[in-house]
């Protein structure tokens, strides 16, 4: 007699499981007991015990599946026993599926287009309609169904569908014009977790500027003619907005939770771009420092940044940010803020424009910078007269000075 | 419920033996030979472990490089994604039958949360749990990990809670700027405000914050005596 295995609630709440791992396969035997599966939520593993015995004949929901609490995840039978039918029940979508938003089965048409040509053969559930049969064959063949055509009734895909499937490596090569898939490393993983983590709950409002950097530009020439090292305009940047963090305290804070944190000193987290992601290090106390010294800092911290040296220390503690696309040709874009600051200050290139100076056109080097702020800690007034503040200094460069 | 808890301390031990130990432990732990829940403490020789939803490529060193360190690598059952352990970092591995307290691993992940933030807050540490993870933070850097294996209601694996651990070795497995994984430790979080016995009253602190939250009489005890009929209580277990 058949054992059909069902999801199990790791606590009373849960409503769906994750199969994380099969640890018996299809046509295996097992005896009450035997370890058959290892299902998963966030940081504990639960085994899925066989409670009764036979072959395992039938797993309906793959590693790294998901099923909600009581739905049939395999059959355990007699080698011989016919389980058509429990398995069959199955194949449709549970009751549950149909409160999913975006699943429509009546409407196929409308679903979101996706690379797969094989929408027809795929459930809301995320499971692909497929014969036993041509299940099998796939797997011999080391080929994805989800990548397949269906050619039987309701696009279900069966035994001379996965036969005139080119084989793995070919049906790879053939896919790579379209998507590739990447487990993503653990910097993307966090670095996903973090921006969720952030404009999910932290209310973001944007503000954007345009400055004139004709005099900015100027004194960097004038000051790297007559100085050792190079500075940047970022780092002409980094040490405006720590000046005007200074007289703007209420945009040099950390929202956190219960109280609002504002610092006096400006620690100017810079994002770096590296290999596989961003890194932000921190210039400490950037309002005190020479424009030299910051220049020599946030190059050596570039470069640790990319050979990933950065100590723990020197990529935390940051008070507001800064990130800088216009060495790639960006002219404006907005960035994420990194929890708990409250700022980040996202910076595009210096560009020529045509602009309106006392009535007349002229062509002065512009740039455009966008401030995301933390609307819990900053409203729009003060980010903006943050804003203007920074816009007065790089257009008048001496305040630097001041 | 099991309102005795059974705390054995292993002193210094090497990963695998206490793995070994752990399944052989919850094992008995399942068949009734244990009456008690046990709560091991250990300290291991630097390792790396890969949880179950680790993918092989989350350990950005090369294996033979760790090795070159003497730094093992070991793939496990646990739940979680890869973790260090080493020197200076108290490992525990509750083994508790969650049937007599309440057969909710959610609820269990929480526990040993709060059982760890009491262990904290007498050095005036305030332990955070962070929404959407597992595991205590203190200040956004992450101080404690906890992954756990259940069989049968019974748990195994734990938590890892750094105390006087060298936080270099993070950079090793998790090469991330991003504060959100910034991990800290008991001594780096107290500085010179850390007791000269730091290590000593971290693992009292976790035998009481056990014994709190868990409602437990926390009694120690050496391996040999753990009580129940089989004997074979020095471990080399099933594996």
């Amino acid at each position: 007699m058949a054992t059909k295995v069902f999801m199990e609630a790791l606590s009373p709440t849960m409503e769906e499981g994750r199969i994380a791992s099969w640890v018996k396969q299809e046509g295996e035997s097992v005896a009450q007991g035997d370890v058959l599966a290892e299902v998963e939520t966030d940081k504990a593993i639960m085994e899925l015990q066989a409670r009764g015995e036979g072959i395992l004949r039938k797993i309906l929901v793959p590693a790294g599946g998901t099923t909600e609490v009581g739905g049939l995840v395999a059959v355990i039978a007699a080698a011989d026993e016919d389980i058509a039918g429990l398995v069959a029940g199955q194949q449709a979508p549970p009751a549950g599926a149909a409160a999913r938003p975006a699943a429509a089965p009546a409407a196929p048409a409308t679903a979101a287009p996706r690379p797969p040509p094989a929408a027809g053969a795929r459930e809301p559930s995320g499971r692909v309609k497929a014969s036993p049969l041509a299940r099998r064959l796939a797997s011999e063949k080391g080929l994805d169904l989800r990548g397949l055509d269906g050619s039987g009734p309701g696009g279900r895909i069966i035994k001379r569908d996965v036969l005139a499937a080119p084989t793995a490596a070919a049906a790879l090569q053939g896919k790579a014009g379209e998507w590739e898939d990447v487990i993503p490393t653990q910097l993307r993983k966090t670095i996903a977790r973090r921006l969720v983590q952030s404009l999910g709950p932290v209310p973001h409002f944007f503000l954007t500027t345009e400055i004139d950097m004709e005099r900015a530009l100027d004194a960097r020439e004038t000051l790297n003619a007559i100085g050792d090292g190079k500075i940047s305009v970022n780092d002409i940047v980094i040490k405006v907005v720590a000046m005007a963090l200074r007289q703007h305290r209420e945009c040099n804070a950390w929202w956190q939770d219960d109280h609002i944190r504002y610092f006096d000193d400006v620690h100017i987290a810079m994002a770096v771009a590296i290999e596989d992601g961003l890194i932000t290090p921190v210039i400490r106390a950037a309002h005190a420092k020479s424009l030299r010294t910051i220049a020599a800092e946030s190059r050596a911290l570039a470069e640790r940044a990319r050979a990933r040296k950065l100590q723990p220390e020197e990529y935390t503690g940051g008070t507001f940010s800064l990130s800088n696309l216009g060495m790639l040709g960006i002219d404006e874009f907005t960035a994420v803020i990194n929890p708990p600051e409250a700022g980040i200050l996202a910076v595009g290139a210096v560009t020529e424009k045509p602009v309106v100076v006392d009535g007349a056109v002229t062509v002065r080097r512009r740039m455009r910078v966008t401030m995301s702020c933390d609307h819990r800690v900053i409203d729009g007034a003060m980010g903006a007269r943050f804003l203007q503040t920074v816009r007065r200094m790089l257009e008048q460069p001496l305040a630097i000075v001041w | 419920m099991s309102t005795d808890l059974a705390v054995v301390t292993l002193g210094r031990a090497a990963y695998a033996e206490t793995l070994h130990l752990q399944r052989d432990l919850a094992r008995r732990r399942i068949s009734g030979d244990l009456s008690r829940d046990l709560l091991l403490l250990v300290e291991h020789p630097p390792v790396v472990t890969l949880g179950r939803s680790t993918q092989p490529q989350h350990l950005a060193t090369p294996r033979e490089f760790l090795a070159a360190r003497g730094i093992e690598v070991h793939e496990i059952e646990r739940g979680g994604d890869v973790t260090f352990h080493g020197p200076g970092q108290l490992v525990g591995y509750p083994i508790y039958r969650l049937s007599e307290h309440r057969e909710d691993l959610h609820w269990f992940l929480r526990q040993l949360e709060q059982a760890l933030i009491e262990t904290l807050a007498p050095f005036g540490i305030a332990g955070e749990r962070r929404a959407g993870f597992t595991g205590v933070w203190t200040g956004g850097r992450k101080i404690a990990s906890i992954g756990i294996h259940v069989r049968q209601w019974v748990t195994w694996h734990g938590f890892a809670l750094n105390v006087t651990t060298d936080l270099s070795y993070f950079d090793l497995i998790v090469p991330c700027g991003i504060p959100d994984v910034v991990m800290t430790s008991m001594q780096r979080e107290l500085d010179a405000r850390a007791p000269r016995d730091l290590w000593t009253r971290a693992m009292e602190g976790v035998m009481l914050g056990f014994a709190e939250v868990f409602g437990q009489r926390p009694q120690l005890l050496a391996l040999e005596e753990l009580a129940g009929g089989s004997g074979d209580a020095g471990g080399g277990g099933d594996g």
